[in-house]
């Protein structure tokens, strides 16, 4: 109980870093947002005087002049908390709206890619461990290192080269197609499917390597361990031993990798939803970065961040259900 | 051998090899071997010696790349041999862990760390058609003859017992179904030398109850010495002496055995009588062709170097690989000849003291 | 033979000095160098990373700078001698564009894993060694900058900073990578720090400083190196990453910037006449990424003494297979 309340409290900890972190960034920093507001008003009005820029700024950036920096920093972060992300200065709508709409997309297409990038790795490095030194293992542990080696969006670049603009089997951009109404329908989630086949595609294939070479070296370790020489000699059925013994101990240590592997991806997101032009969290980011529409990208900073800290939560809370060994909480090294 | 005696194991020029880089490496050297119907055969033999390749052997248990070949006949009574290298892969299957089970060494994680310790008893149950509640019911006696709490250690996970427990439960599994031979190798390596004394005397006390033959391995000749009837010292992949516990310890007539009593650390040994054995134990690569302790050997000869010796017959239970063993102890003498030394009916309070003891005065 | 045979202590002891650094030179350079050697991946990834470090080091004195109109626009590859590879939409040399922008990309790695790897190694062994408090506030704040995501964090950073020099953007692109290296590096320590040669350094009232110095970092070192070409590596794909999508300054010549010429100027992924200026710096990043990973492979290799008792079949192995004989 103690380490749930440790965990969930290091979770909110976290999240109020962050909002800090970005409060530092918009207000503290030369150079930052404010300055490049002000240049920018100054450019656009050259006879207005600087207090009236100012007045401006401080306007749009929607900043009480009269407050301290303490008592701004509590009322963004009680805005903040309360859901407010400001308003969007490109699109002119509330932050949050944009991002919550766009938020179940990003998500759609990192579980994707996350389930796929998950199965083939286990599959592929159990399979290549069991076939340890064969010609199979030799082949495809290659294969694996030359994937890995590929930039995911250096991938998507190619896929939208090859597959989209030269041969035309894949949409160039967009998450659905303007046809097909959004809605629980079959034709809806295949076409939803259809758009997001390269940019899962473009992680799984650059992703899918290390997983399946950190599955074989677990089994391969777990093939020597004095628990499985038991095992054998015990009589237990092949298939007890494949799947109770070899395959939950080397799954195991992968856990931790995955509770990484969820937020490189979704950094990763924030680039390939860009290069396919897929209206997610990160798309919206990189329209706010080209707008310098700093509420929007703020906002999606703190969206994407949360959302990584949510999912490494229930990661660490439900790794006790499948490792005993975790059930005390405070020994485990996350590695 | 002793052909009149009641045997249940018996191994026949038992040899592991297998192929490495520089050329074939023969870690078990055709050994020839009689375990008696409930007794506890000792076999002693420092790290590298093969003694391990032997207890898996007595299982074919020999991990690939090694090819056991030799013969391995298994009796469960007098006249009915089985012969363990020609069983089918599901005899084999069933003969391990109900006939001859087996205690690792490295005990501490021989159990799966994800499993209850009770989901072992009963994967193992199933896996062997026993039906489970009177398979449990002897797993909950097993338990409580090695003074485990039984529904407490079958709840928990084998990372929530001590090294002492899990040792403990580990033997429990091994006799879950009855087996007539109990293997052990090192059983007690990772333990502290108060929990190795404690274990021994349950391993004697199960031994008396079940009316268990078992195989003791180690390197720790003092405790072998202390718990066995007979005792076999291992030296470069063979067997260079056999003999009653009493032979091997106080009349000790291989030079390789007489140097191990004479490097064996003991608290109460002086210093200067406690020395190592100098120089190094073969390559399994390269086997000399004639004695293989003859480099280290204070009485080699040139015979020693060349031809392999035999095995010289003292008695009918004391044999010994060696051209000199009249010579060995006034060459290789030990600060306690003529001493008297504990025996294993001693009751278990003893057990675990050195035969050094005396000597030290 | 074994690491517990009785007789091994008595051997040790009548070693000369100078056996002693023949063997330390075996141990540390000859022998990691022959396991590097010996398997042709680990090889291929060291003569790629030396041949991107001659071509920052020697391939810029050599090879003349990118200019506009160095030749016509958008000259074909393989068509003249001039310009093997092409010319891009300005006319620069794609050879020159390549070979020009290795100096600012590998000062980007140098000071991103620099600093990744040095951050983290302070930071974990002191909380790994010293424990306490001092250890559970440096652990929550690794743990709380592990689940900021990096590469957005790093975004926005350098939308607000718009870093030029390229040993600013390394470490901007590293900028929480040292948290979840501190992490692992701490619990390393901690196993070390309870490990009997520690602990009879600490018997022996040995300082701490020096405790760490010789007993702890030697034996994360190894490691740190990984982790110091993984950084590397994070650099390269996340500094290209930037420049592509132009959220860095165009102040170096750097294969993200050509790539970012191509795809929003030369249209490189509509016309099939113009993806060669997409391609050339893509299989350069690849080649050199591949390198990379080549090599903290080979080092993961020489490391991890478990797969390296696994290639020499030594006798502790027939002994007791698998377990490593040790035991």
């Amino acid at each position: 109980m103690h380490w749930l309340i440790n965990r969930l409290g290091r979770a909110i900890l976290t999240i109020v870093g962050t909002v800090s972190l970005s409060f530092v960034m918009i207000r503290l920093i030369p150079g930052g947002p404010l300055d490049y507001l002000r240049g920018q008003i100054r450019n656009q009005n050259p006879g207005m005087s600087s207090d009236a820029i100012d007045a401006l700024v401080e306007a749009q950036a929607a900043i009480n002049p009269d407050q301290s920096i303490v008592e701004q920093y509590v009322s963004y972060m009680s805005s903040v908390f309360q859901g407010d992300l400001g308003t969007s200065t490109w699109y002119g709508d509330p932050v949050n709206q944009i991002l919550i709409e766009a938020l179940p997309w990003t998500l759609f297409v990192m579980a994707l890619s996350l389930l796929f990038t998950f199965a083939i790795g286990i599959g592929l490095g159990a399979v290549m461990a069991y076939k340890e030194g064969s010609r199979f293992d030799y082949t495809f542990s290659s294969v694996s290192i030359f994937f890995n080696s590929i930039p995911y969006y250096v991938l998507g670049v190619l896929f939208l080269f090859v597959l989209s603009y030269q041969m035309d089997l894949f949409p160039t951009g967009g998450r659905s197609s303007d046809a097909v109404p959004v809605g629980f329908s079959v034709a809806f989630l295949l076409d939803a499917l259809y758009h997001a086949a390269l940019p899962v595609l473009s992680f799984v294939l650059t992703r899918f390597g290390f997983q399946a070479l950190a599955m074989r070296g677990n089994s391969i370790n777990v093939l020597g361990e004095n628990y499985l020489r038991a095992a054998k000699i015990r009589g237990l059925p092949g298939r007890r031993i494949a799947f109770q013994y070899v395959g939950r101990n080397a799954v195991l240590p992968l856990y931790t990798t995955l509770m990484i592997s969820i937020g490189t991806m979704f950094g990763g997101a924030v680039i390939l939803e860009e290069i396919f032009a897929y209206p997610g969290i990160g798309y919206y980011m990189f329209q706010a970065i080209d707008a310098r529409d700093y509420p929007l990208m703020m906002g999606a900073f703190i969206i994407i961040t949360t959302a990584i800290v949510a999912a490494i939560l229930f990661a660490d809370l439900t790794y006790g259900l499948i490792d005993p060994r975790a059930s005390g909480g405070e020994t485990r090294e996350t590695y | 051998m002793s052909p009149g005696k009641d045997v249940v194991l018996d191994v026949e020029g038992a040899r592991v090899q297998f192929e490495m880089d520089r050329g074939v490496a023969r870690v078990l050297d055709d050994v020839d071997l009689s375990v008696s119907r409930e007794e506890i055969f000792g076999i002693v033999g420092e790290s590298g010696s093969g003694k391990s390749m032997l207890a898996a052997s007595m299982l074919d248990a020999v991990e690939d790349p090694g090819v056991l070949s030799g013969s391995i006949t298994y009796y469960p009574s007098p006249d009915e041999p089985v012969d363990i290298l020609e069983l089918s892969a599901e005899e084999l299957r069933q003969l391990r862990w109900e006939e001859i089970a087996m205690v690792f060494q490295g005990a501490l994680d021989s159990f799966n760390p994800t499993l209850r310790i009770g989901q072992h008893f009963q994967e193992t149950l199933s896996a062997h058609n026993v039906d489970r509640q009177s398979g449990m019911e002897r797993a909950r006696e097993l338990l409580s003859d090695l003074y485990l709490e039984p529904e407490q250690v079958l709840a928990s996970h084998p990372h929530e017992l001590s090294g002492g427990m899990r040792q403990r439960a580990l033997i429990a599994l091994a006799l879950l179904l009855e087996p007539e031979v109990l293997v052990m190798d090192e059983p007690t390596g990772a333990l502290d030398l108060l929990m190795q004394r404690s274990i021994l005397s349950l391993i004697k006390k199960l031994q008396r109850k079940y009316n268990l033959t078992i195989v003791f391995i180690s390197h720790d000749l003092p405790l072998v010495a202390n718990l066995a009837d007979r005792i076999g010292v291992m030296y470069a992949f063979d067997l260079v002496e056999v003999g009653t516990a009493e032979d091997v310890v106080e009349g000790a007539r291989h030079p390789y055995t007489r140097a191990l009593l004479k490097a064996v650390p003991n608290l109460e040994t002086p210093y200067a009588e406690m020395q190592p054995i100098a120089g190094r134990a073969p390559d399994p690569v390269s086997v000399p062709k004639g004695c293989s302790y003859a480099e280290r050997c204070p009485l080699a000869d040139d015979q020693c170097l060349d031809v392999h010796p035999p095995y010289d017959d003292l008695t009918d239970e004391h044999r010994v690989a060696c051209y000199y063993p009249e010579e060995a102890p006034a060459a290789i003498p030990l600060p306690f000849e003529d001493q008297s030394v504990e025996r294993p009916d001693d009751p278990p309070e003893a057990a675990g003291a050195a035969p050094g003891k005396e000597g030290s005065r | 033979m074994d690491a517990d045979s009785p007789f091994r202590a008595y051997e040790v002891e009548r070693r000369t000095r100078r056996q002693r650094w023949a063997y330390k030179w075996d141990l540390y350079v000859a022998s990691p160098l022959r396991v590097v050697w010996s398997d042709w991946r680990t090889r291929v990834g060291v003569l790629i990373v030396v041949f991107y470090l001659l071509m920052g080091t020697v391939g810029v004195v050599l090879v003349p700078p990118p200019e506009t109109n160095q030749g016509a626009l958008h000259t074909q590859p393989f068509q003249t001698m001039a310009h093997p590879l092409g010319t891009d939409g300005l006319g620069q040399d794609m050879i020159s564009l390549i070979v020009h922008a290795t100096p600012p990309m590998l000062e980007m790695m140098l000071s991103g894993g620099v600093f990744a790897t040095g951050v983290a190694t302070v930071l974990g062994t002191l909380a790994g060694y010293r424990a306490g408090r001092i250890d559970s506030v440096l652990t929550t704040v690794m743990d709380m900058a592990t689940a900021i995501p990096g590469l957005p964090l790093a975004i926005v950073v350098a939308t607000i900073l718009q870093p030029e020099s390229p040993w600013v953007v390394g470490i901007v692109l590293t900028i929480n990578v040292w948290a979840g290296l501190g992490r692992s590096i701490r619990s390393q320590v901690l196993t070390l720090r309870e490990s009997d040669y520690v602990e009879a350094s600490r018997t022996m009232r040995i300082r701490t400083p020096n405790i760490i110095a010789r007993d702890i970092v030697p034996n994360i070192m190894p490691y740190i190196t990984i982790n110091f070409v993984n950084a590397g590596r994070i650099v390269i794909f996340s500094s290209v990453a930037l420049y592509f999508l132009g959220v860095l300054p165009f102040t170096n010549t750097h294969w993200g910037v050509t790539m970012n010429r191509a795809y929003r100027n030369s249209g490189a992924l509509y016309s099939l006449g113009a993806s060669y200026t997409l391609l050339i710096p893509m299989i350069a990043i690849i080649v050199l990424s591949l390198g990379l990973v080549l090599l903290s492979q080979g080092a993961d290799r020489i490391f991890n003494p478990r797969v390296r008792a696994r290639r020499s079949k030594t006798i502790s192995d027939s002994e007791d297979p698998g377990t490593g004989g040790a035991r």
